[in-house]
Parts: C-alpha cells; structure tokens; sequence
C-alpha cells in the first residue's frame, strides 16, 4: 500500500555547540499514515511532533532516517505542490492585508489568476474574513491570523495536508469548523495529518492515531479500536414518558444489566455555537472574523469535476450544499431532547441497533453513541428547525437542512 | 523598516540645503563641484548602508519570525527564495536611486539660474563642468636608456653612492630623469606629441598645474601656449592648417584650462603641444605628475551622470549580494556587522593596501601575503568613485564602466570584477542556504 507519509526510523538529535547529543527530539520512529486518512499525531508539549513535521517538509534535516511524504522528498516542489502545511504559529507578513497574503501564496503555486482570484474569494468567504480582507494581517488576532494560515495552506487544494495545532486561538465555531473541513477533505480523498494536544478535536476527526512521547510512538491505531468501551451500550432518546423509562429498565434489568438514565448535558460547544450565531443572525457588528458555515467550493467539488470547473468558473458557485449548520445540529439533535415524546420512535429505535454510519468514524458523538438511531421524519423536521436558527442563513440553506441527517452529513458536499 | 524611513528622510532634507550651502571655491563651477560630489558621495553612502540593512533583514527576519516555514514549503526552491528578495533589494536600489539622482540632477541643472553668476563663470562651468570629456593618452616618454647611460657615466666616474643598491639608484635616477622631462627653464619650452587625433569636438582643452621653484611672490606664472601641426610645433615648417599661440598668466599649484580650437589638428592627427617659458618668469616651471592633460568634449553632462549613477548601482547590487550571502548563515547584528567592515573595507581599500607599503619590511611580508591578498579579493569603490569623474567632468564610458563590472584588475584591463565578486558571494550564498537547517533554533 502507497503511504502519504512514511518515516523510516527517523531520529532528531538536538546537540549544542560543541557538537554533544543534547535532545533527542524524535527517536527511531517509523510513521505510517496511509493515504485517504485522517492521522492524528498526538502528545504532551515537547514530545516531538512539531520536529517530526519540520523533518517531514524539509525545514529540519534528521540526524538519521529518512521521511517520505508523498512517496518523494519534503523539500521537491513537486511535491510541495501537493502538501497543503500550517505551522504551529501562523506566520505571516504583517503589512500585507488578507486577500493580498492569500495571493502571495497562490502566486508561489504558480496558480493562473483568475484561478487564484476565484479560489481567494472562496477561501476568505470560508474563513469568515472577507469583511476585513484589506485590512493588515498584522492586525489580526490570534484566532484571525489562524484563520488566514488555514486558508493559505488550503490555496493549492493539498492532497496532503499537514495542520500543526490547526485549533489554537480559534474560537469554537472556528473550530467546529476545521473539524467539518477535515472530514470533507478526508471524503474527497485526501491525507490529512492532525497535529496536536487538544484530544477532543483529534478524537472528533481523526481515523487513527498515534501518541507521541519522549520523541517515541507510544501508542498507535485506529481512534474506535482504542476508545470503544466494548462492554457497555447508550441509548440517546427524545424526551419520552416516565412510564415508557420505566419500561426500559424493566428490560435491562431482565438482562441483568444495569442501566442509568439522565437528561444528557448539552455540550458547551453546541451552545455557545448557537448562542453566537443568534446574534449573528441579529446582525450585531462585529471588527472580527465572521463565523461561517460555507466551505470553499473547490475544496468540495469531486476531483474529476475540479479542474474543468475551477478553469470555467469565474465566481464561486451557488452556495454549495456544504454547510458546516447540519453538523454541529446534529449534535444538538442527538444530545438534546427537544422534540415531542414519541413512543413509536422509541420502539423503533430501541428494535433497530444498527450499527454505526459508513464512513465516518471521525465523529465523536457517534463513536460515543455508539447504537444510532435512525432519524424519522419528526427528528428531520426538528433538525431543520434548529439549523435554521442556528445558520441565520438564508432560505438556500433550507434545502441542506432538509437532506441532512447524522449520517449523511458528512456526505452532503458530495450531493 | 524605519531605517528605511530615517535615510530617505536625511536624503530629502539635506539634499536641497546642500545644493543652496555648498559654495566651493566661490565660483559656479566650484559651488557645483562641490555640490555634486557631496550629493554624491552622501547619497551612495546611505544607500549602501540601507541596502545592506534591508538585504539583511529580509532573509534573517523571515527566519528569525519564520515566514519562511510557509513560503519554503511552497514549490519553489531554495535558490528562487533568495534571488527572489535579490531582486527585491535591486528593484527598490534602483527606485531610490532614480529618485535621488533625478533630484540631485535637478538642482546641479538649475544652479546657474538660481546664482548670479558672471558671464564668464557661466561660461567656464559650461565648459568645464557640464560636460563629459575624454583625455588624450599623454604618451610616457621611456628613459630607461638615458637612465641606464648615465648609471654607467656615473659608475665610470666612481659617483655612485656607496651604501644603495643598483636598484634604488636606477629608482632614483628614473625619477629625476622623469621630472626634468616635465620641467622647463626660463625661456625653454616643453613639448607633448600626440599621434592619431581625431578632431572630435570643436574645442579641446589643455588642462594642467604649474610647480615653480623658488615661487614668485604674486605666485603667477606666465606662458605661452601653443597647438597645432607637429611639424611646425617642432621643426617650424608652415603648415596647413591654422596655430594656437597664445601667451597667459595663471596662478601656480592649482588647476587651470586652456581652451583651443579642434582645427590646429592637423590632417595626418599628429598634434603637438608646447608650452614655452616666458619671462617675467624667474625660475623653471614643472607639471607635476598628472598636471598634464588634453581634453575634448566627448559626451554630455546628463549622459556621464547617469553612468556615474550606474557605477553607485553596481556597488549597490554587489551590496545586496554581499548581505543576502551573510544572512544566509549570520543573524541581523551579526550579519550587518559583517557587511559593513566589508564596505568600508572596499571603501577605503586602496588607502588600506597602500599603508601596507609603510609597514617595515618584516611585518609588511607577513601582511601583504595575506590581509593585502584577502583585500583584494574584495571590490575597490573608491577606483570607481562617481565624483571622481564628474567633478573634472571627465568622461565615464560605457566600457569604464564595463571594465569596472566584470573585467580582471590584472594583464592590464585594471578592471574591479565587481559583477564577478557579487556572483561568486552569491553563490556561496545559495550554496550555504541549500543546505541550512531552515527551523533550527539557535540558542
């Protein structure tokens, strides 16, 4: 199998001037992430994996091994043309403004203008940036600044992309929306390696994983295999009677198994996402990013179609079904008990353990709910709903709403 | 970059108040002399400094605030980053230095109208200031055999100083022999042979310094001057085209010009040159080592600023090279620090091999093998300085300036090779990035 990044006992010793091995900074370590995968390279400050990276592009030299990416050297053009990077720290030129910064690093790709125009536009509208594009970069905050180093490491439409700490200094829905992004990046074929020490964001993308050390793999595998608690089940349901609750018990207890029931917290992410873009909906001015939900159009576009569509479109298309909304729904949807009791649902849902979604086991409320109930047309409706308080969107996000559910979400860009 | 900013400003400022302060001798042509090599010389030592400044910082800032991690990563490849911020660095040299000069031309141009000068000082800077002149070759007359005949005479007659060598006295002798060939008695004269004249201009001028021993006491000498067809010049044959003959008075020990019609050069181009000797003089008069030179206008004053500019932008660009090379593997201080020893190294390097020559022998020997050696690896701005040319209004051409950018300073092209330093600082530039470890953090 073609890895998109393979380390063949790589090590980085530090030494100080006079020469004496100081650090080692990676020791001995054989990396595999296969192509068309989510990778999440983790550890504790100072284990090691912003070092790996910088071997990887070129930017260090090892003291001994060799890395691959893309099956060739990290310092090729070639393929750098492919390898989307954001450093740990966006570094940027501060007197440039937004939109001047992304065409610096189109120009580097030697991307045709009106190409880089179209995929500028598109990558600023994804960002939430369009609206302070002239202004400086140096002016950013750190969250803005991030946002920019995203949207630049994204210009060439990478088939590897490596994101060192991609979330720091972002603000949630920032976040939610790097995450939305990497699974939709993932579903058009591409290799994403996720960097950082944040779990819950490694954990809602991320198809494997590794966890980094003292410079040493202490751990790898897939994200399910190594977090799925095999002797336990959850059931999430709508808001439903006591009686029926009491039903349910009755039957675990037949099986002599124990069983809790709570009303699950909403999580702080879900509500600050819908708190911050009601009063986005409200329209309340704002000097920072804009928090949106769209995600640039060549970046979701199959691969075939791309360069035909990138070459004959000017503007950026009608608003594609892309939307980062239907996703942080059905968090809610899942989490919160909004709609009206239904035993029917329950008895269905309760029959029908079917198992997890194809595809996208990137999701941390479905890696963790593990039985999935099958969405009916009362859930649909109570998602859109949501979504459209949520994204305060027009009426052309109604129809993502509508086709969205927990397991198409993901897939949604591709319709 | 507010270095940037401070220079530019100092520039803008200083440059007019130069142009209305500098007075020079009191007359037009030395108020613009002065002017324009000071404007000069202020402007090439600013932007010299700034080039290096920014061609430093460019790279090192890029690193040290990492930039560099995004941009590397792209396709590009190592050599195009850095002559990419070469061609920065050149592109702004040259905006600053089109915009200075324009400026400095500007003022040197309107002097005249803003002085109020006299007739014949307008005149005068017309002729002898803007203007670009080329100089006859002044043929060195070989006295090798005169010298080694009189060593023998005096060889034969037991004279020789005891204590010195055969080479020193021959020295000595050659030395003499040469000054009483540019010396004239009292009613004596002195002749200079040119051959292959071309009548290139309408006018063409003597320029020269008078030595007199012991000096009058109103410091005047007096001469007659004259040019035209050698046959007459030397043997007094009539000949057919028309004579100067003139007889002046000028002070000793500075400059002075002649002017003379370009018609006295005969047919054949063998023109001669004679200056005679005249009474009221007292004492002999000598031309002191270069106080000797035939001039004619040969190209116009803009035409030879611009090319001095050029020769400022050479040193520019080899600056820039000279900084990216250091940042390559230096941090800003460092590297700045670097640079500037370097500069002004180049600056002053012929005044720095020169005092080698002073060194007692010993420690001389040890130096000239190596510091002297080093030094001339490094380029000789002061060779090529632009107010050396455009205060005497003398002709930079194309070719000086060609000699100076890529010729050798050996087998007699005394070239400066500076294109050829800059390249080769380049590329050992490259050579060092190519393999820089780009995200090392040095403690």
């Amino acid at each position: 199998m073609e890895y998109a990044i393979e380390t063949f006992s790589l090590t980085k010793i530090f030494s100080d001037w006079w020469g004496r091995a100081k650090v080692y900074a990676v020791d001995d370590l054989n990396l595999q992430v296969r192509s068309n995968e989510v990778f999440g390279f983790l550890g504790p400050n100072g284990s090691g994996k912003t070092t790996t990276l910088k071997m990887l592009l070129g930017l260090l030299h090892p003291t001994k091994g060799r890395a691959l990416i893309l099956g060739g050297d990290g310092s090729d053009p070639k393929i750098n043309a492919r390898v989307g990077f954001l450093p740990e720290e966006s570094y940027l030129y501060r007197y440039l403004n937004a939109r001047e910064t992304l065409d610096f690093y189109g120009r580097l790709f030697g991307l045709p203008p009106k190409l880089r125009k179209m995929r500028i536009e598109a990558l600023l509208d994804m960002v939430g940036l369009k609206a302070v594009a002239n202004r400086a970069v140096g002016t950013f905050s750190k969250g803005m600044a991030r946002r920019i180093g995203l949207a630049q490491a994204l210009i060439n439409d990478p088939d590897l992309l490596i994101l060192d700490e991609p979330t720091t200094g972002l603000d949630p829905i920032g976040t939610r929306q790097i995450k939305d992004l990497i699974i939709k990046l993932a579903k058009r074929g591409k290799t994403i390696l996720l960097c950082s020490h944040l779990l819950a964001d490694v954990e809602d993308v991320c198809d494997r994983i590794a966890i980094l050390y003292g410079g040493r793999i202490q751990s790898q595998g897939q994200v399910r295999d190594l977090l799925q608690q095999t002797n336990k089940r959850q059931i999430t349901t709508d808001a439903i009677s006591d009686a029926t609750v009491a039903k349910i018990e009755q039957l675990v207890r037949d099986e002599n198994a124990e069983c809790v029931v709570t009303s699950p917290m909403d999580k702080l992410e879900t509500f600050f996402i819908r708190t911050v873009t009601a009063a986005q909906k409200k329209a309340q001015p704002t000097s920072g990013a804009v928090s949106t939900t769209k995600i640039g159009d060549f970046l979701t576009q199959p691969p075939a179609v791309e360069n035909i569509l990138d070459k004959l479109v000017a503007a950026p298309i009608s608003p594609d079904l892309s939307d980062r909304g239907p996703l942080t729904e059905d968090v809610a949807a899942d989490t919160v008990s909004k709609s009206r009791p239904d035993e029917q649902l329950l008895s269905k849902l309760a029959g029908s353990s079917e198992p997890g979604q194809p595809g996208i086991a990137g999701f941390q409320e479905k890696v963790e709910t593990e039985a999935v109930q099958t969405p009916t047309p009362e859930s649909e409706q109570v998602n859109k709903d949501i979504l459209q308080r949520l994204t305060g969107g027009p009426a052309d996000q109604n129809e993502d709403g509508q086709e969205t559910d927990n397991s198409q979400a993901g897939s949604s860009g591709d319709a | 970059m507010k270095v940037a900013l401070v220079s530019l400003l100092l520039l803008i400022v200083i440059l007019p108040v130069l142009g209305f302060s500098a007075t020079g001798d009191e007359t037009l042509k030395g108020r613009l002399q002065t002017f324009v090599s000071y404007s000069l010389s202020l402007m090439s030592l600013l932007l010299c400094v700034l080039t290096i400044i920014i061609s430093v910082y460019t790279v090192t800032s890029d690193i040290e605030q990492r930039q560099i991690y995004t941009v590397i990563t792209k396709p590009i490849r190592r050599y195009q980053f850095v002559l990419g911020k070469l061609l920065g660095v050149i592109i702004l040299d040259v905006m600053l230095l089109a915009l200075f000069s324009a400026v400095i031309y500007t003022i040197t141009i309107y002097t005249p109208s803003f002085t109020n000068a006299s007739e014949a000082e307008l005149i005068q800077a017309e002729n002898e200031f803007f203007t670009a002149r080329a100089a006859l070759n002044v043929p060195e007359e070989d006295v090798t055999e005169e010298v080694l005949a009189r060593y023998e005479e005096l060889e034969r007659r037991n004279e020789l100083p005891p204590d010195e060598t055969r080479e020193d006295i021959i020295a000595e002798l050659t030395k003499r022999k040469q000054l009483a060939k540019r010396a004239a008695e009292v009613g004596r004269a002195l002749i200079w042979e040119f051959d292959n004249v071309k009548p290139l201009a309408e006018t063409m001028f003597i320029r020269f310094k008078y030595d007199i021993f012991p000096n009058p006491p109103d410091s005047q000498v007096y001469s007659l001057w004259l040019a035209g067809d050698d046959q007459y010049i030397k043997y007094g044959e009539q000949p057919d085209t028309p004579v100067y003959e003139q007889s002046h008075k000028h002070a000793a020990r500075t400059f002075h010009e002649v002017e003379f019609p370009s018609d006295v050069v005969p047919e054949d181009g063998k023109l001669a040159i004679a200056f005679v000797n005249i009474p009221p003089n007292e004492a002999p008069v000598i031309f002191p080592l270069d106080g000797f030179e035939v001039l004619y206008k040969a190209d116009s004053f803009g035409a030879n600023f611009v090319r001095s500019v050029f020769s400022i932008l050479l040193r520019l660009i080899f600056l820039a090279c000279l900084g990216l090379m250091a940042s390559t593997f230096l941090s800003f201080p460092v590297a700045v620090l670097f640079c500037l020893v370097f500069f002004f190294t180049a600056t002053f390097s012929g005044f720095v091999t020169e005092s080698f020559g002073y060194l007692s022998e010993n420690v001389g020997a040890v130096y000239s093998y190596t510091l002297e050696r080093v030094i001339q690896l490094l380029p000789q701005f002061d060779k090529f300085n632009p107010g050396k040319f455009l205060v005497p209004a003398r002709l930079l051409s194309w070719s000086e300036l060609a000699k100076a950018a890529v010729l050798p300073p050996w087998w007699g092209f005394d070239g400066d090779m500076v294109f050829v330093k800059a390249g080769l600082l380049l590329l050992l530039g490259l050579l060092i990035f190519r393999f820089r470890e780009i995200a090392r953090i040095t403690a």
